[in-house]
């Protein structure tokens, strides 16, 4: 579903297909870019990591937290 | 660049409303008086009460000027149930407050804070008698509850061979609902009438005034006007039928602080009467019933509107984790056991800095092994970090008398001085003070 999500330059997302709209902040989008990439979460992770000199355990807890609230709305498996 | 936590919402357009979308608001407080949250955590630790001086006066000069300005026969009784550690009762005292208690150790901590015993009211469905006793000797008001009582006061002052002045509590329908009909006697079936009839007729017994209590959270100030006419009315039935000439009136307390009730969707600021209408409704009563050529003295009991605003929790966030439901859940240091008052408010909840992020539907859970400790179930906050601090208010009223010691210890209680100094005034609980009473 997430490869679906066409985000504007406001970072508002939306699914035609459901018709669902989301609201998100620019490293939401920055990750679901990734996943669209094909990025998995490790990989992610690491990204973020480098980035924004994070450490690895916020990164690995803020990712998880994502991945999981993806996973409540049905955007991801 | 600097790192936002990710935050994603599905748009509901459900939780929109007439009010706008809650998941803009972000209300922040860096201090309290001048002194930093983060601060005050460091030096006395979290969760943490701090109470304001100079809210507390500001908040009673407001109330004592409204009554003033209107009426000239006022005293203010500091009710004790409403928040009874010493160093609050003493800022009252010293602003020139008499002590309202409601249970012999209120009435002895009253009698230890140096009030004068006479300005002590005796409130309360239950007085032993052995305290009525002491209140009789020490000449304080006597708020009686029911007839038992009358007849107890009756035999103390036979026991004695002294006359005692005595004032009963009156119940009464204000249009206010829930009726608060146990505590004293009804007016509108006459048990009131009937009561100071019985005083009327005993050799032993004076009645020297009148006392009601319509409620709590009262937010329709002509309740007021109704409760003070019917006391007005049965000074004068008092008076012209038996010749006892009532000396006071007591309207108790209720008066509402800008709390915001669960279930009120409008502000505080809109529902709230001011005090200046409370003071209308009763002042202009009494000037309109009185029928004697003596104004009554009017008391007031009224802690909520006094204390609540002065009071804040500063509490911890320890973890958070997403729920099943999307809900962000975050674990804070302080729970409902130390929050009586969180089962009817929707606090006031602050951060402790701009956190420049989305807000995202969150709930605070407290600290305790418990599914019922929730402080807020649904509240819009930006990602939070950990040992970020959230400002709790208006707290001052009720929860620190009514906190309990149950899985955690009840923390430290701190005031700030009107220069801004801050004094601890209660300390935190620990395991002797847990287990001091125990046996093995």
């Amino acid at each position: 579903m997430l490869h679906q999500i066409i985000i504007d330059e406001n970072n508002m997302g939306f699914i035609p297909s459901i018709g669902a709209s989301f609201q998100m902040n620019e490293t939401a989008r920055e990750i679901i870019n990734h996943i669209q990439q094909g990025l998995h979460k490790d990989d992610i992770i690491q990204a973020l990591v480098a980035k924004y000199g994070i450490s690895q355990q916020e990164a690995l807890i803020d990712v998880n937290d994502f991945f999981m609230k993806l996973k409540i709305y049905g955007l991801i498996q | 660049m600097k790192y936002k936590k990710p935050v994603i919402n599905r748009i509901d357009f459900a939780i929109s409303s007439k009010y706008g979308s809650p998941l803009h608001s972000q209300k922040i407080r860096t201090e309290i008086d001048g002194i930093g949250v983060h601060e005050l955590v460091e030096q006395y630790g979290s969760p943490l009460f701090v109470f304001s001086q100079k809210r507390i006066k500001e908040q009673y000069m407001q109330l004592k000027q409204a009554f003033e300005d209107r009426y000239p026969k006022l005293k203010l009784s500091w009710s004790y149930k409403t928040n009874y550690l010493n160093a609050i009762c003493k800022i009252y005292h010293q602003l020139g407050s008499g002590a309202e208690v409601v249970s012999e150790f209120e009435y002895d901590k009253a009698l230890a804070n140096n009030v004068t015993p006479s300005d002590i009211i005796y409130n309360g469905p239950y007085k032993p008698k052995e305290y009525l006793k002491k209140a009789i000797l020490n000449n304080s008001k006597i708020h009686v509850d029911h007839l038992l009582e009358l007849e107890d006061v009756q035999s103390i002052a036979q026991e004695l061979d002294q006359v005692v002045n005595v004032a009963i509590r009156v119940n009464m329908d204000v249009g206010v609902y829930p009726n608060w009909n146990r505590f004293g006697f009804n007016y509108d079936n006459n048990e009131a009438y009937e009561a100071i009839k019985f005083i009327a007729n005993s050799p032993y017994l004076n009645l020297n005034g009148l006392h009601t209590h319509i409620g709590t959270f009262i937010l329709e100030a002509n309740a007021y006007k109704i409760a003070t006419i019917k006391l007005m009315k049965l000074r004068q039935q008092a008076l012209e039928e038996f010749g006892m000439n009532v000396e006071y009136i007591d309207l108790g307390g209720g008066f509402a602080s800008k709390n915001h009730l669960k279930g009120i969707y409008q502000s505080p600021e809109v529902v709230v009467p001011s005090v200046d209408e409370y003071a209308q409704a009763i002042t202009n009563a009494i000037y309109e019933y009185n029928t004697s050529d003596e104004l009554p003295t009017l008391y007031l009991e009224t802690g909520r509107y006094l204390i609540d605003e002065a009071g804040y929790l500063l509490t911890s966030i320890q973890a958070y984790k997403r729920l099943p439901n999307g809900m962000k859940s975050y674990i804070l240091d302080a729970g409902v056991n130390i929050l009586y008052t969180s089962a009817w408010y929707n606090f006031n909840i602050e951060i402790d800095k701009d956190y420049d992020n989305l807000t995202e539907p969150s709930i605070l859970n407290g600290p305790l092994c418990m599914n019922i400790d929730v402080i807020n179930d649904n509240i819009s906050l930006p990602p939070l970090e950990r040992n970020s601090i959230l400002t709790i208010s208006p707290v001052g009223a009720y929860n620190i008398t009514q906190s309990m010691q149950f899985i955690r210890y009840r923390p430290r209680v701190v005031l700030i001085d009107d220069d801004s100094n801050t004094r601890l005034i209660r300390q935190e609980d620990d395991l002797q003070s847990v287990m001091a009473k125990e046996l093995e």
